[in-house]
């Protein structure tokens, strides 16, 4: 059978042309997908039931221990922490957030260690984004700063941006200028018109010359920016002043590299500054598929977008405290519940070392890093093939996902809410 | 040698993200690039094999060049081999230094670990699928 407008669960693209060819409950064929997706849908590679490690072994348990188990860790802990959620669909997140409140969890989701920084920057001086239609439609020059779309978010140029011609824009390759910037050249720079080149750790400065060269202070700018030239600096700027509807895309290399959300911030102030020359906006890449959404779904119910902090009975946020890593790093947390990403692999090893001393719990559909740090792991539905939801593209759309077959798993919702509703029993 | 470390996505890892366990996996996880210059400063050939250090641990990598990589900077793909050595020092942000580590790189002939056994390194209890 032949489903077609399937919406690609891998990235924060949500690409939603994709056709998927499915016999029973095995998808055998994937067309308009970048690789990532055809791997993430022709994939076959998923936990088969519930494992539990019994000494230096594992043992198989069933969907009712394991879930029982999991509630008794959770009721038993002091500081447990609920991380993830990126890889599953809004209403599951929200089943999670209200375990986090009756538990006085802290819970927090995977943009703690991608665009938090960008989040904190949005929350001191805003965002002035737009839909990744009005690009495709109307930006003549797009910027990719500190971000490697082709490997990362490969159809983005195809869907949005390089290779895709718009309603205002009939011919993209030649009527699209792109620029990139980047500490390193990448598979993204090599199709640029202009490739930026800063030094590591450099980028604040280059955003600092680029805003004193748009308000007119071109005399200020020293002969070399972080590595990169005032000739090359003085024609980005004209490019962007020249453009007619112009777009800012940031990667974690921006969030991640020295400066932080001071390099976020300085980004938008450049926008701001670009508007007061024509129109344009600036966005983060979200990287891990319904990131966006997991921010939505807190910030609805919590009023904060991650980290949240239930101890003190009401909601409190604190990056730098109330965020994975740091409550990991001090060794705060007694318990953990992962849902649907992998801190083992991506988190700093002094993390992962004290997720493997408390009890770590594991639902995600498949083997990963955090498996061999868990004392237990739940399989689940995979979000956009055997389960259903609403997820959020990078650009703040929703988009609801479809289920393609019944499968044999349950799926976050079902095996959260039994979570929640033990716990609620036992909290009275 | 001492090296700047930086990490990020590539599509090797992407493609196989869900199957951690896998040889895929661990080939792209644990490659270290860097500049052919620096490999021949280091006497090292593509595939050899180094062991990185920081000051948050070590893990033992294979190298392939990467002419655009200025000299001095390595790039390893985001996963547990590249997390050996990122420090968790947030500085008040909730994100640790994931673009800027510094590392000593030199060549060994010990073996590129499994994920399983970085992960039993970290106190976890290896599960083969």
């Amino acid at each position: 059978m032949k489903i077609e407008d399937v919406v690609c669960p891998f990235c924060g693209c949500l690409c939603d042309d994709l056709v998927v060819e499915v016999e029973g409950t095995r998808v055998v064929n994937v067309e308009n997908g970048c690789t990532l997706a055809n791997e993430k849908f022709m994939g076959d590679h998923r936990l088969k039931a519930p494992i539990r490690r019994a000494g230096n072994g594992w043992e198989a348990v069933s969907y009712d221990e394991a879930i029982e188990e999991t509630a008794a860790i959770l009721l038993d802990a002091d500081r447990p922490l609920l991380y993830g959620w990126s890889g599953t669909y809004g209403e599951a997140q929200s089943v999670g957030v209200h375990l986090a409140e009756l538990l006085g969890a802290v819970i927090d989701n995977t943009s703690t260690v991608c665009h938090g920084p960008s989040i904190m920057a949005i929350q001191e001086v805003g965002h002035p984004g737009c839909t990744l239609g009005q690009v495709k439609n109307r930006a003549d020059v797009v910027v990719y700063w500190a971000a490697n779309p082709i490997e990362a978010h490969p159809r983005h140029m195809s869907r949005y941006t390089t290779f895709c011609d718009g309603f205002f824009v009939k011919s993209a390759f030649r009527e699209r200028k792109v620029v990139v910037v980047d500490v390193r050249e990448t598979d993204s720079s090599q199709v640029a018109d202009e490739f930026v080149k800063v030094n590591p750790g450099g980028d604040y400065a280059v955003l600092s010359a680029l805003r004193a060269i748009v308000r007119g202070k071109r005399d200020l700018i020293p002969p070399s920016v972080e590595g990169v030239s005032r000739e090359q600096l003085f024609r980005v700027a004209d490019l962007c002043m020249s453009a007619k509807f112009g777009a800012i895309f940031f990667g974690v290399g921006l969030t991640m590299a020295q400066g932080k959300n001071k390099n976020i911030r300085n980004a938008i102030e450049l926008t701001e500054e670009l508007n007061r020359h024509t129109k344009f906006t600036i966005s983060p890449m979200r990287g891990h598929w319904n990131v966006y959404g997991s921010n939505e779904v807190f910030t609805w119910i919590t009023g904060y977008p991650y980290a949240v902090d239930f101890a003190r009975g009401i909601a409190f946020y604190n990056p730098g405290e109330t965020t994975s890593v740091d409550i990991l790093r001090r060794g705060e947390c007694d318990a953990c519940l992962v849902v649907a990403s992998d801190p083992g692999a991506h988190f700093p090893r002094a993390c992962a070392e004290h997720l493997a001393r408390i009890p770590t719990v594991q639902i995600d559909p498949h083997v990963n890093a955090t498996t061999h740090l868990s004392r237990i792991q739940i399989p689940v539905a995979v979000t956009g093939i055997d389960a259903e939801g609403t997820a959020y593209r990078m650009d703040g759309v929703p988009i609801r996902t479809r289920r393609l077959f019944y499968g044999n798993y349950p799926d976050d919702l079902e095996v959260l809410e039994k979570i929640y509703r033990i716990v609620r029993e036992a909290r009275g | 040698m001492n090296f700047l470390l930086n990490t990020g996505r590539t599509i090797a890892q992407g493609s196989t993200v869900e199957r951690k366990n896998s040889t895929k996996y661990c080939e792209e996880a644990s490659a270290v690039s860097m500049n052919p210059v620096d490999m021949f400063e280091l006497m090292v050939e593509q595939g050899d094999r180094v062991r990185v250090k920081s000051r948050a641990g070590e893990v033992v990598m294979w190298v392939r060049p990467d002419p655009g990589l200025v000299r001095g900077k390595v790039f390893v793909c985001l996963g547990p081999y590249a997390n050996h050595l990122v420090g968790p020092e947030t500085h008040g942000t909730g994100m640790p230094d994931f673009k800027s580590t510094p590392v000593s790189i030199e060549p060994t002939d010990d073996p590129v670990p499994s994920v399983a056994m970085l992960m039993r390194e970290c106190g976890g209890v290896p599960y083969e699928d």
